[in-house]
């Protein structure tokens, strides 16, 4: 298994060097003179600074000299400035818009699987009823609707009409203004409370699973994830930090209430029907007849035999899908007015803002990596029958 | 066998619903099973044999439906049972030990832990982790395993050994009947008649009884103490195995029987059987063989033969059985 790790590890260094190779070149190549565009011509420079700016970093030099400083800096962690904010550092504007992407696409990305995998489980159970019908044409309707129109529905009907959520943005600045914090900061300690209970209640669940009888072990579930919930209030209301910093993480989870029931409600249909699919196909199993065979019952079968294996493709997609994380979405950002990094990808992209959106697609790229190196491993946890040895 | 039966299977119709039509998949069945005894049902593909097997376990296919009989056992019809009742008979009372073992495991979980599972459900008081783990490795070392096999997934097993297995499972909570449907058909043929004969020792050392179920006549003459030939949902023959192989009285197991080679009898030449079997969605007036049967007279194509007593334990469904030749065919057509 550690040899597997490492080798896998050390592949994935090397196919991110080539990919980042390949995007530096794409941009290398993009048309017009963008040095000229950016530095010996830009009035919001002052022309005796635009010559130092343009030696400063390095445009005088051959492409392939500049290629290698930039890989060097890259991989000690300097992204360079960046063009259009000049001088701004890359990398500061990546810390700003990443927290809040993170906390919003993760937190919807949990909340459409989720509620996906539990809606395909029940469909593919029931099969033929009524209710099936009704679920499918309800979240393929969804699914289908063109997404920013939709999301501008919501936020009139329950943000402008029945004022019952904020409109847009992801804080209110009037109760901001004289904030001894960042939002980021906030942003980054709501992340780092509600993963840390998270991975408390997975792993108190996954223990519980242990437990033979049913009684106790629905028992030590539930208490896992009321203990779980108990921390985390006990962390914001309790400690003197978490309350100090309340109003504002309430302020910020306020925000987050629509922009991800939008995403759960338009996205979870597509995990639905996977989970559906993969469900029926598992079913028809051999093993499902011997579970029952057995004398389990319905559910035990559902949920023990035909859903543990199902999960399978679903926990594939589910990982790719970690990378969409990090790019956000140019769409939920525009009409949420949350400026993340979709919105960061697309201006750096269209503006020829090169280091950041080199920078930019690099953590996407890493993501997408990272995700998969997750996938064959959690698979390997999931089905034995590709465990590597070693 | 003046006990009484363990197992009965009463005038047993069951259908299947289709689109097209009513498919009659099992036709007026009736058998009982004493305890320790070793059944067999054979018959082509489709003839119902793994439907009865189902019907008992009540897991039949969903657009099945019981039309009339009843499954009695221990004289309690399993047909009339709430599922959660029917449940807890499952494996306890009745266990299977399934067609193609390959895929009778589930592909996450460790074997011994599918196994434990049966027994977590059946076993009050619960047995004990301990407990438990000392069946599951007494199981292995009764059908030949390796007890530390039962830390291993399924994929780890060779065909055999997941076979053996699959036994050990049918074994694990002391069921008073094991249905072996098609139990060694994936198999090769060594690894086929060691299981078998594994089989048919712990059945014999157990005492359980046990209904065998294939298309292998070999494979229920080698194991069996009585024989039900079924043909297009019914049960044409039923009486001592070693009665109907030698003077099988109707003619479709005549005519199976004359298509099967023997290694140890005479010479002959093999009979095959002409014709395929009826489509059950319209299933052939009178006698269901008729169509295919070369003593068929005019009577056959009108009116269904009764079940007929024509020895202890020996029954036939034929207007016509005085007329198959006693002993197998020696020629292609009789």
């Amino acid at each position: 298994m550690t040899r597997y790790v490492v080798r896998r590890l050390a592949q994935m260094v090397l196919l991110f060097v080539v990919f980042l190779t390949v995007t530096w070149f794409l941009l290398y190549a993009l048309p017009g003179d963008i040095v000229k565009q950016k530095f010996a011509m830009n009035p919001n420079i002052p022309p005796e600074a635009r010559q130092v700016a343009i030696e400063r970093l390095g445009l005088d030099k051959p492409v392939l000299i500049q290629f290698r400083d930039y890989m060097i800096n890259f991989f000690q962690l300097d992204f360079g400035l960046s063009f259009n904010q000049y001088p701004r550092k890359v990398s500061d504007i990546i810390a700003e818009r990443l927290p809040r992407t993170i906390v919003l696409f993760l937190t919807a990305l949990v909340s459409y699987y989720y509620a996906g995998f539990l809606a395909g489980k029940y469909l593919a159970w029931r099969r033929g009823k009524r209710g099936e019908m009704a679920v499918t044409i309800g979240g393929v309707g969804l699914y289908t609707v063109f997404y920013p129109w939709f999301a501008l529905m919501a936020i009139w009907l329950f943000a402008a009409e029945l004022g019952w959520l904020p409109i847009s943005k992801f804080l209110n600045p009037d109760e901001w203004r004289n904030a001894p914090f960042t939002a980021n900061q906030v942003f980054i300690r709501l992340f780092v409370t509600v993963l840390a209970v998270s991975i408390f209640m997975a792993l108190v669940v996954l223990l519980a699973n242990r437990i033979r009888d049913h009684r106790p072990r629905a028992l030590a579930k539930v208490g896992g994830v009321a203990l779980g919930a108990l921390l985390f209030v006990w962390y914001w209301w309790g400690t003197a930090g978490g309350a100090l910093m309340r109003p504002y993480a309430g302020d910020i989870a306020e925000h987050l209430i629509l922009p991800v029931a939008v995403l759960t409600a338009v996205n979870f249909a597509g995990i639905m029907l996977l989970t559906r699919s993969s469900m029926l196909e598992t079913m028809r199993e051999d093993f499902i007849l011997t579970a029952r065979a057995k004398g389990l019952s319905e559910r035990a079968v559902r949920d023990k035999h035909a859903a543990r294996t199902a999960l399978l493709p679903v926990t594939t997609s589910l990982v790719l899908a970690v990378a969409t994380v990090i790019d956000g979405g140019i769409l939920t950002e525009t009409v949420f007015s949350w400026p993340g990094m979709g919105e960061v990808l697309v201006t750096s992209v269209s503006n020829e803002d090169i280091p950041l959106a080199l920078a930019s697609f690099s953590f996407i790229g890493v993501m997408a990596l990272v995700g998969h190196f997750l996938v064959d491993i959690l698979y390997g946890v999931l089905d034995p029958r590709i465990r590597v040895g070693g | 066998m003046s006990a009484p039966p363990l197992l009965e299977v009463d005038h047993l119709v069951m259908n299947y619903v289709t689109e097209k039509g009513d498919v009659s998949a099992v036709e007026d069945v009736s058998f009982t099973l004493h305890q320790g005894e070793a059944l067999g049902l054979v018959g082509e593909s489709g003839c119902g044999k793994t439907s009865i097997a189902m019907s008992l376990l009540r897991l039949q296919a969903e657009n099945a439906v019981f039309k009339s009989g009843e499954i009695r056992l221990n004289g309690e019809n399993l047909l009339a049972l709430p599922e959660d009742e029917m449940r807890r008979h499952r494996w306890k009372d009745i266990a299977m030990v399934f067609q193609g073992a390959m895929n009778a495991w589930n592909p996450v979980y460790r074997v011994g832990d599918q196994i434990r599972e049966a027994l977590d459900l059946h076993f009050r008081p619960r047995l004990s982790d301990a407990e438990a783990t000392e069946r599951i490795s007494r199981l292995f070392e009764m059908v030949g395993l390796n007890p530390a096999m039962a830390n291993r997934y399924p994929h780890e097993f060779s065909g055999g050994m997941r076979q053996r297995a699959v036994i050990a499972m049918a074994l694990s909570c002391d069921p008073s009947i094991i249905i072996a449907d098609e139990p060694t058909t994936a198999l090769d043929v060594i690894v086929q008649d060691q299981i078998l004969q594994e089989l048919k020792k712990i059945q014999r050392e157990l005492g359980m009884a046990i209904i065998y179920i294939s298309h292998d006549i070999a494979v229920i003459a080698e194991v069996t103490d009585t024989i039900g030939i079924m043909y297009a949902g019914k049960l044409v023959e039923l009486g001592p195995t070693v009665e109907v192989f030698a003077r099988p009285k109707h003619p479709y197991a005549y005519l199976l029987l004359s298509s099967t080679p023997s290694v140890t009898g005479p010479r002959r030449k093999l009979a095959p059987l002409e014709g395929e079997p009826p489509n059950l969605l319209n299933p052939p007036t009178g006698c269901r063989f008729h169509p295919r049967c070369p003593f068929a007279t005019e009577r056959c194509s009108i009116e269904e033969p009764p079940m007929e007593t024509i020895a202890d334990g020996h029954r036939v469904a034929c207007w016509n059985w005085r007329e198959v030749p006693v002993s197998i065919a020696q020629e292609a057509r009789p």
